[in-house]
């Protein structure tokens, strides 16, 4: 009975001096790996044009039909994309998305990626339906490289002619 | 002509002499790839997608035998080089290898030169999801590429042919489709090859740019994305897109339409598979002109005219107001007081519970249309001798006879002009007779050409001279009136006739016999023919009659009335004569003008509009709708005649309701919902039985007339079919026409989605699974034919040098074009008239000019056409802007024409 005691106590002792395998969350936040998928960002070049082409091939790729994309045309003095399209309303529902990156994959711009973020938790159901303003990144933070993930895995997306990636 | 077995992959398929190999694979199941190649078109062998390896049996030179092997099977010589399968025909013996490594590598090979300048932006391209190059390529092509793909070549995009369509150059891969389609179906030869080599590409030649009513279908047709429609440009992708059947209410064609929808929100209007209808083509009328359904301006509540303003109610409210007006000027003015006019586009089920309620309120004043001087009365021998039952315009050819009389199809009817022309280049008789050029002329085997005073000669010269060739008449002996024509005829020479319409003798007796000894002759009549008068569509029904094939299949007179419903309005009983079916009444009401007429002297007290404007275009609809004690506007839009509503009721649009439509052939077809009625707007025919349901509810509070004989009982519809069930129990003519009847009509033709089409024909491939619609059983098959010859020749008020004649264009006033495309396309008021008369009184085009009769006069800007004969003044009355009302004295009027000269 005691020898029973004192082996449970001493493991307890044991890993008092062990570092912990928890941590405080949320005061810290464990980081993620770099393929993780969390929440989507709609990424920009670096003149600050939006990638999102509005081809809704995310939409379609989506086993969730989380992604709602109602394309338009571009004013050609004042393109927001490359091209013709641009997306006039993306919409991502969280509640519905299962994080699979499938509409990463499906992206020929790269404009949709799974960021590190997954802090996603709503008060009402109408919160979850990500607009098109809060996907995208802010103007100044565009930029001209495909996204890690894809050099890493050195795909080749079939661009739309006159898209520089 | 006999048929051809021959061998494809080891599949032995026999086929008509004359077919090409493509055609004749796909029989036998095996897809050869095409591009240029389209069944609907003259093969040319530009885009070389189908090549394929052929060899033919080998002769013996010296004996013309085949040279028969070890086995006894023929030696096939196999052609040295790779042969165009969709320029090659079969023949017998054939041997056609479609899938050895040589043919392989040639497909692979020419996928890969056609990419090289294809810019590859599937993901921004309208055609993506549907286009035959990314099927062709996924299926046929090579994996990659072996040139640079900075290296292509780059247009700037898009270049806008017209307003309607846009040309992508950079995905262009020639093959010519659209310029065949243009030169040989829609015989509007506007677009054309220009330059060579990396520069060649499609330009359009005509000013304004892609000046056709049918360059819609060259955006189906394309097997890329070059061709695109400005209507649906960058809306959806064509996966996410829901296709509804509907029938398009435009015209009296009745086309076969798919609504596009996504989100409940139109898409785009794309054609559906009607072999006897529309084929796989539709105008850019029904392509663009569906606008009207999305419009902002759509009425969504019922609306009561409270203090002088229209304010917004509950249905139950505006119910209750209709049925206590009602009530209330029915029992103090009798069922005379009430009065109804519906449009042509309403559907077969509106329109016979109007013309019922209203007939059991006790009201014979019911018509269509909105009257006007130019009104004519209900065309009834379109009716009476239709074509019959499997009527198949698409199949006519040679040993038919087409008469068009005073009919311009193509603004009046565009897809009959495809069909008209169709059975000209098949080798079938056009016969285009009229007072001025129209396109179909053009297509024509023969024209004939007169004068105002020569076109009743024309048609009475051929009676006579079929008269003498036909003995048939007994049918004829029995009509009223028939004798006296008969005796007017006798008094009158054939050389008279043939003079006064610039034919010979001869010719009139020639073309007399052909359409009497023709296999199938049908007579086709327009606006021209019927404001002429009736004697002259009556003795066009003589003709046919004369013929003796009335109410067969592929025979009889197809009348070209306005609007898309007008042959069920007449035969719904919508008239004052006569009630569904034809049937006579005992007691005749007041037509449109009638209506007005009654309405300001006090006779008429309650006036109930269903889809018609009368107030926009009548002033003597106004002054009555002014003097009427209640008014029931019934309509998409707060018309201008809501102006003078007591009542306005929103209406559901075509695309948010169930209904049959009845077509010129008088083919009745079933149109489905597509979307939810826009706010609390209902279908016609529910109203009119929630206005019975409400008017069973009013308590009677006696009165001289009676109590309303309106029982809840006999009004309880509960979905479009059992008002369509009812129809075909009651009205003379529809029986057996129930909406299940109408869904088995098959699939509409050889087109469908068959096994390989989604590879190459992709954008036109819509299968009809929602029935082709039945032509009804001819009324005239039975001998039933009850035509009054009346002899009636349109009278003038006085003698003007001038003929005003009322043009029907297409892209008219018609406020269901709102909000389209088209609308840059619809003309400002004009009166066109000829170089001569211009040059007489030194008028240009855009000088403006003043009409003057006996009835007023008016001031209008003139266009001076090449084509408008000396004499003739030609006014597009349809035009928002053209109140033709003002100076008309009939159908026709006289006028003097004069120049309005400014200081």
């Amino acid at each position: 009975m005691i020898r029973e005691l004192v082996k449970g106590l001493g493991t307890t002792l044991r890993y008092m001096f062990k570092r912990p395998v928890t941590v405080q969350y949320p005061e810290v936040k464990r980081p993620v790996r770099e393929r993780f998928r969390g929440r989507h960002e709609l990424k920009r070049f670096a003149n600050g044009q939006e990638r999102c082409i509005g081809c809704a091939l995310c939409a379609a790729a989506c086993p969730a039909d989380a992604i709602l994309v109602i394309p338009a045309e571009n004013d050609p003095a004042n393109p927001r994309s490359p091209g013709e399209r641009y997306a006039a309303v993306y919409e991502i529902n969280m509640l519905r998305c299962i994080f699979c990156g499938y509409c990463e994959d499906a992206c020929p711009t790269n404009a949709i990626v799974l960021e590190h973020q997954y802090e996603l938790s709503f008060y009402d159901r109408r919160a979850a339906i990500y607009t098109k303003e809060m996907l995208l990144v802010p103007p100044d933070k565009g930029h001209g490289e495909p996204p890690p993930i894809l050099q890493q895995l050195n795909r080749q997306p079939s661009p739309p002619a006159k898209i520089d990636l | 002509m006999s048929d051809v077995t021959l061998t494809i992959d080891g599949v032995q398929v026999t086929v008509p002499a004359g077919t090409n190999i493509v055609d004749a694979a796909r029989q036998a199941g095996i897809a050869i790839p095409v591009f240029c190649y389209h069944p609907r078109l003259k093969p040319v062998g530009m885009c070389r997608m189908c090549l394929v390896q052929v060899g033919t049996p080998k002769v013996d030179p010296a004996t013309r035998q085949p040279v028969l092997d070890a086995n006894g099977q023929p030696v096939i010589a196999m052609m040295p080089k790779l042969q165009t399968a969709c320029t090659t025909p079969v023949s017998p013996g054939m041997v056609v290898k479609t899938t050895t490594e040589e043919v392989r590598f040639a497909q692979r090979g020419i996928l890969e030169f056609l990419l090289t300048s294809h810019p590859l932006d599937c993901p921004v391209c309208d055609k993506g999801g549907e286009c035959p190059l990314q099927n062709l390529t996924m299926g046929w092509g090579p994996a990659v590429s072996r040139f640079d793909y900075n290296d292509k070549v780059h247009f700037e995009k898009p270049v806008k042919l017209g307003d309607l369509i846009y040309l992508d150059r950079e995905r262009c891969i020639l093959c010519g489709r659209c310029v065949r389609f243009q030169d040989e179906i829609a015989d509007d030869p506007v677009l054309g090859f220009d330059n060579r080599g990396r520069n060649w590409m499609i330009i359009s030649k005509s000013d304004p740019p892609f000046n056709s009513k049918f360059s819609g279908n060259t955006t189906d047709i394309c097997p890329v994305g070059a061709l695109t429609s400005s209507d649906f440009r960058f809306k959806a992708r064509v996966w996410e897109l829901q296709s509804k059947p509907v029938v398009c209410t435009l015209c009296p064609v009745g086309c076969n339409l798919t609504l596009d929808m996504r989100h409940d929100r139109l898409m785009r209007v794309m054609p559906r598979e009607n072999a006897a209808v529309n084929d796989i083509w539709i105008c850019d009328k029904g392509r663009y002109g569906h606008r009207f359904i999305e419009a902002p301006d759509r009425l969504t509540t019922p609306l009561v005219r409270r203090n002088g303003k229209l304010v917004p109610v509950s249905w139950d409210e505006a119910l209750e107001v209709v049925a206590d007006q009602l009530t209330l000027i029915r029992a103090r003015h009798g069922g005379q007081a009430l009065a109804g006019l519906a449009g042509p586009q309403l559907s077969n089920e509106d329109l016979y519970l109007f013309q019922k309620l209203l007939r059991e309120l006790g009201s014979e004043n019911i018509d269509t249309g909105i009257g006007g001087p130019a009104a004519l009365p209900p065309d009834e021998i379109g009716g009476w001798l239709a074509p019959g039952p499997n009527t198949d315009l698409s199949k006519l050819g040679s040993g038919t006879v087409v008469l068009v009389i005073g009919a311009d199809p193509e603004e009046e009817a565009p897809l009959y002009m495809l069909r008209l022309r169709g059975i000209a280049q098949r080798g079938g008789k056009l016969v285009v007779a009229g007072l001025r050029p129209t396109k179909l002329e053009r297509s024509a085997t023969q024209v004939v050409r007169y004068r105002p005073e020569g076109e009743l000669a024309f048609v009475q010269g051929l009676l006579k001279a079929a008269l003498e060739h036909s003995s048939r008449t007994a049918t004829l002996e029995r009509l009223a009136g028939w004798k006296e024509l008969r005796a007017a005829l006798e008094r009158v020479s054939l050389n008279n006739l043939a003079t006064a319409c610039g034919l010979t003798v001869d010719g009139l007796n020639q073309l007399a016999k052909d359409f009497l000894t023709a296999s199938q002759s049908l007579i086709v009549y327009g606006w021209e023919a019927r404001s002429a008068g009736p004697a002259l569509t009556e003795a066009l029904a003589a003709l046919m009659l004369l013929s003796g094939r009335t109410g067969t299949a592929n025979n009889g007179i197809i009348a070209l009335l306005p609007g898309g419903n007008s042959r069920g309005a007449i035969e719904m009983g919508v008239r004052p004569d006569a009630g569904p079916g034809y049937t006579p009444r005992k007691q005749r009401g007041l037509d449109a003008n009638g209506i007005w007429d009654a309405a300001r002297e006090g006779k008429v007290r309650a006036i109930w509009l269903a889809g018609v404007d009368p107030a926009a275009k009548l002033p003597v609809a106004r002054a009555a709708l002014e003097a009427a004690e209640f008014v029931i506007v019934q309509d998409l839009f707060l018309t201008a005649s809501a102006e003078y509503a007591d009542v306005v009721l929103p209406t559901a649009s075509v695309a948010e309701r169930e209904g049959t439509y009845t077509n010129a052939e008088r083919r009745v077809q079933r149109s489905r919902q597509a979307c939810a009625p826009v706010g609390e707007s209902r279908p016609d025919w529910q109203i009119v039985a929630a206005v019975a349901q409400a008017l069973a509810m009013v308590p009677i509070g006696g009165g001289r007339n009676g109590p309303i004989p309106v029982t809840t009982e006999a009004w309880s519809y509960m979905v479009a079919a059992d008002v369509g069930n009812e129809i075909a129990a009651q009205v003379p003519g529809y029986a057996g026409i129930t909406y299940a009847a109408l869904a088995a009509t098959g699939t509409g033709g050889s087109w469908g989605r068959q096994f390989d089409d989604a590879i190459y024909y992709d954008g036109t491939s819509y299968t009809n699974t929602e029935g082709v619609g039945l032509v009804l059983p001819a009324l005239a098959s039975k001998g039933t034919v009850n035509l009054t010859f009346t002899g009636k020749v349109t009278r003038f008020a006085d003698e003007r040098p001038m003929l005003l004649l009322e043009q029907v264009l297409a892209y008219d006033g018609d406020r269901h074009l709102r909000g389209s495309k088209l609308q840059s396309l619809i003309p400002r008021g004009y009166a066109a008239i000829s170089a001569d008369d211009a040059a007489k009184l030194n008028i240009h085009s855009g000088d403006r000019v003043r009409l003057i009769s006996a009835a007023g006069e008016m001031v209008i800007p003139a266009r001076v056409l090449a084509d408008v004969p000396n004499g003739i003044i030609l006014l597009p009355a349809g035009l928002a802007d053209v109140m033709a009302a003002e100076i008309e004295t009939g159908p026709r009027t006289r006028v003097n024409l004069a120049k309005v000269v400014t200081e």
